[in-house]
C-alpha cells in the first residue's frame, strides 16, 4: 500500500502557548484507507489536522505528502484534498446552495451538488440562509462543502457530531462510499462509534502524543476480554455464565450448557473501544 | 485570474447581503442633505473632507468589520483551503472595499453636480482613490489581525486616529500651520487627503502630490508584503 501521508517526528507549538502541542508524533496514512485519530478534546487532534491541511506553519519534523514534502507544495494541493472543519464555515445570509456554489467554484474538478445535498437531506433547504439552519443541519453542509471537489483525500473533523443517528449513518455511508471509489481519509474524533464502524486504522491521540496505532480488530484481540458469555433459561429465570475462550472445546460445563441448556444468547466478550482506550491510555474519552 | 474575479463578485455580492452596500448609501444620502442646505462655495469647502472619510475610515470600519465577522463565520478559513492564493483572497477584499468608496464618491460627486453644479477632474480623483483606498485597507488589515475582535480593532483605529487623523483634521482647519506639512505626510491619511483635496479643488503643489502618492504606494506594497501578508493565513486559521 503506497502512503498517502509520512509524518515524522511531528513537533507543532502555537505562538501563544507556552509548550508544544504536539510532541513529536509519527504515523502513516495508506492511500484508500480510512484512517481515525481517536481522542478526548484538547488532545491536539485539530491542531494535527491543521498542520496537514497546510493552515498552521511552522511545524518541526516532515510531513510527506504522496513522497513530496509538504512543504514545497503549491496551492494545486488544495485540487486534491477536501477539507471539513469542526465548526460551520458558511457565510450565514447567503443559502445553502449560494454558499456551495460560491466555493465550488474554485475548483478544476466539481462534485455535483444538488447530488450531495440530496445526500444529505439539505436540497429541500438550499434556498434558506444559513443563519437559519440548525446545528446538524451545518455539520452536513460542512460535509458537503468538504466533498465539493471530489477530493483524492478528505480531511474531517469531528464529523458526526451533533448528528442524531440517522444523519450519522447518511455520512457515515457517504464516507464509506468514498473510500470504495478509492478515497483516502483522514478523520478526528472523539467519539467511539465512529471509528469502530469507520476506520481502518485508529491512533489513539493523547495530550500531543499518539499511544497506540492499529486497526480496531487488532486492539479488541490485544486488549479485549477473551471470553464468551451465554445467556440461558434455568427453570424460567434468565441466567449467564461466562467461559474463557482458550481451551473452551474441553470446556465440560460450557459443552453441558450447549447440549442441555435453553440458550437464549451467545456472545463472545466484546471490549468497547471505549474501554480499550481507557486501558491504552489511562485516559478516558470526552 | 477568473478566480480573482469570482472572488471579488462574491465580496461584492456580500456588501449587499450584509446590508453594508445599504449603510453605505445611507451616509451618501446624509451627504446629499447636507448639500441641499449649504451654499455652493460652502460645498467646494467640505466636499473633499467627506470625499477623505468615504476612502479613509469607511474602508477602515469596513474590513475590519468584515474579517472580524468572517473569522466568527469561519469562512476565511475554509477559502484558505481553495486553491486560491493568498494573494488573490488580499486582493479581492482590497478592491470590493475600494468599489465601495468609489460608490459613495459617485454619488457624492453626482449630488455636487445636480444641487450646485460644481465639477472637477474625477479622472485624477479615481486614481487618487485607488491610492489612498489601497493603503488605508493595508491599514485595516494590519489593525483586524492585530485585534482580538472587532471591538479591539475599533480601539486599536481610535488609537491610530489620535496620532494620525487628527493632526491631519487640525491641519486641514488651519490649526496647524503649513510648514509642518512635510512632517505630516507621513501620516497615510494626511498623505491621502492632500491628494483628495487637490484633484477636488484643482490647486496642486506637485512636489507634495506627487511625493504622497509614491509614498502611499510604497508604504502600501511594504505593509502588504512583509506586514499583513505573513500573518494573514496565521490568523485566519485560529478560531
Ligand atoms: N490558536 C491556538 N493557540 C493556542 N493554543 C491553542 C490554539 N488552538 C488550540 N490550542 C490548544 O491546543 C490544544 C489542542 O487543541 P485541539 O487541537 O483543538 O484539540 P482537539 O481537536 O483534540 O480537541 C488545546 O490545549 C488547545 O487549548
Ligand atoms: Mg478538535
Amino acid at each position: 500500500m503506497k502512503p498517502a501521508f509520512t509524518v515524522e517526528n511531528l513537533n507543532f507549538k502555537y505562538p501563544t502557548a507556552k509548550e508544544d502541542t504536539i510532541k513529536g508524533i509519527s504515523f502513516e496514512v495508506f492511500e484508500g484507507e480510512i484512517f481515525g485519530l481517536l481522542g478526548p478534546s484538547g488532545a491536539g487532534k485539530s491542531t494535527i489536522q491543521k498542520i496537514l491541511i497546510k493552515l498552521l506553519e511552522g511545524y518541526r519534523g516532515t510531513i510527506k505528502y504522496f513522497g513530496r514534502d509538504l512543504n514545497s507544495l503549491d496551492n494545486s494541493y488544495y485540487e486534491e484534498i477536501g477539507v471539513g472543519f469542526e465548526v460551520p464555515v458558511h457565510f450565514s445570509k447567503l443559502t445553502a446552495l449560494e454558499n456551495m456554489k460560491f466555493f465550488s467554484g474554485f475548483y478544476k474538478s466539481r462534485a455535483n451538488i444538488q447530488e450531495l445535498m440530496e445526500r444529505v437531506g439539505l436540497w429541500e433547504y438550499r434556498d434558506v440562509k444559513v443563519a437559519e439552519f440548525s446545528k446538524g443541519m451545518k455539520v452536513r453542509l460542512n460535509f458537503v462543502r468538504a466533498m465539493l471537489n471530489s477530493p483524492r483525500v478528505l480531511f474531517l473533523d469531528e464529523v458526526t457530531n451533533g448528528l442524531d443517528p440517522n444523519n450519522a449513518k447518511i455520512i457515515k455511508d457517504m464516507i464509506a462510499e468514498f473510500r470504495a471509489k478509492g478515497g483516502t481519509v483522514f478523520l478526528t474524533t472523539h467519539l467511539m462509534n465512529d471509528v469502530e464502524q469507520l476506520c481502518d486504522r485508529i491512533a489513539f491521540c493523547v495530550n500531543g502524543r499518539l499511544v497506540e496505532t492499529s486497526t480496531p480488530r487488532d486492539l479488541k484481540l490485544k486488549y479485549g476480554k477473551r471470553e464468551v458469555k451465554v445467556e440461558y433459561r434455568d427453570n424460567g429465570n434468565l441466567k449467564s455464565a461466562l467461559f474463557p475462550l482458550d481451551g473452551i472445546g474441553f470446556n465440560e460445563e460450557f459443552q453441558t450448557l450447549l447440549k442441555f441448556g435453553k440458550i437464549e444468547t451467545i456472545h463472545s466478550g466484546e471490549t468497547s473501544m471505549e474501554e480499550i482506550f481507557i486501558i491504552v491510555t489511562g485516559v478516558e474519552l470526552k | 485570474m477568473r478566480g480573482l474575479v469570482k472572488l471579488t463578485a462574491g465580496e461584492l455580492k456580500r456588501l449587499a447581503r450584509y446590508k453594508i452596500l445599504a449603510a453605505s448609501l445611507a451616509t451618501s444620502i446624509l451627504w446629499i442633505i447636507l448639500f441641499l442646505f449649504i451654499s455652493k462655495s460652502e460645498a467646494a469647502e467640505i466636499a473633499p473632507h467627506l470625499i477623505i472619510i468615504d476612502v479613509t475610515a469607511m474602508s477602515v470600519l469596513l474590513i475590519g468589520a468584515s474579517h472580524h465577522l468572517e473569522k466568527q463565520e469561519g469562512t476565511l478559513k475554509t477559502i484558505i483551503v481553495t486553491p486560491l492564493s493568498l494573494g488573490q483572497i488580499l486582493t479581492a477584499k482590497t478592491l470590493s472595499s475600494i468599489a465601495l468608496s468609489i460608490q459613495s464618491v459617485a454619488v457624492t460627486c453626482a449630488a455636487l453636480y445636480f444641487i450646485h453644479k460644481i465639477t472637477f477632474n474625477y479622472i485624477l480623483l479615481l486614481f487618487f482613490i485607488l491610492i489612498a483606498g489601497a493603503s488605508h485597507a493595508a491599514i485595516a488589515f494590519l489593525l483586524s489581525i492585530r485585534s482580538r475582535d472587532f471591538t479591539t480593532m475599533l480601539a486599536l483605529y481610535a488609537g491610530y486616529m489620535f496620532v494620525f487623523t487628527i493632526p491631519s483634521f487640525l491641519f486641514n482647519f488651519g490649526i496647524i500651520q503649513a510648514k509642518f506639512e512635510w512632517l505630516l505626510m507621513l501620516s497615510p491619511t494626511h498623505s491621502s487627503s492632500r491628494l483628495i483635496i487637490s484633484a477636488v479643488s484643482g490647486e496642486y503643489d506637485y512636489t507634495l502630490v506627487t511625493i504622497g502618492a509614491l509614498y502611499l504606494i510604497l508604504l502600501t506594497a511594504a505593509l502588504f508584503r512583509l506586514v499583513v501578508y505573513p500573518i494573514f493565513k496565521d490568523n485566519a486559521a485560529r478560531g
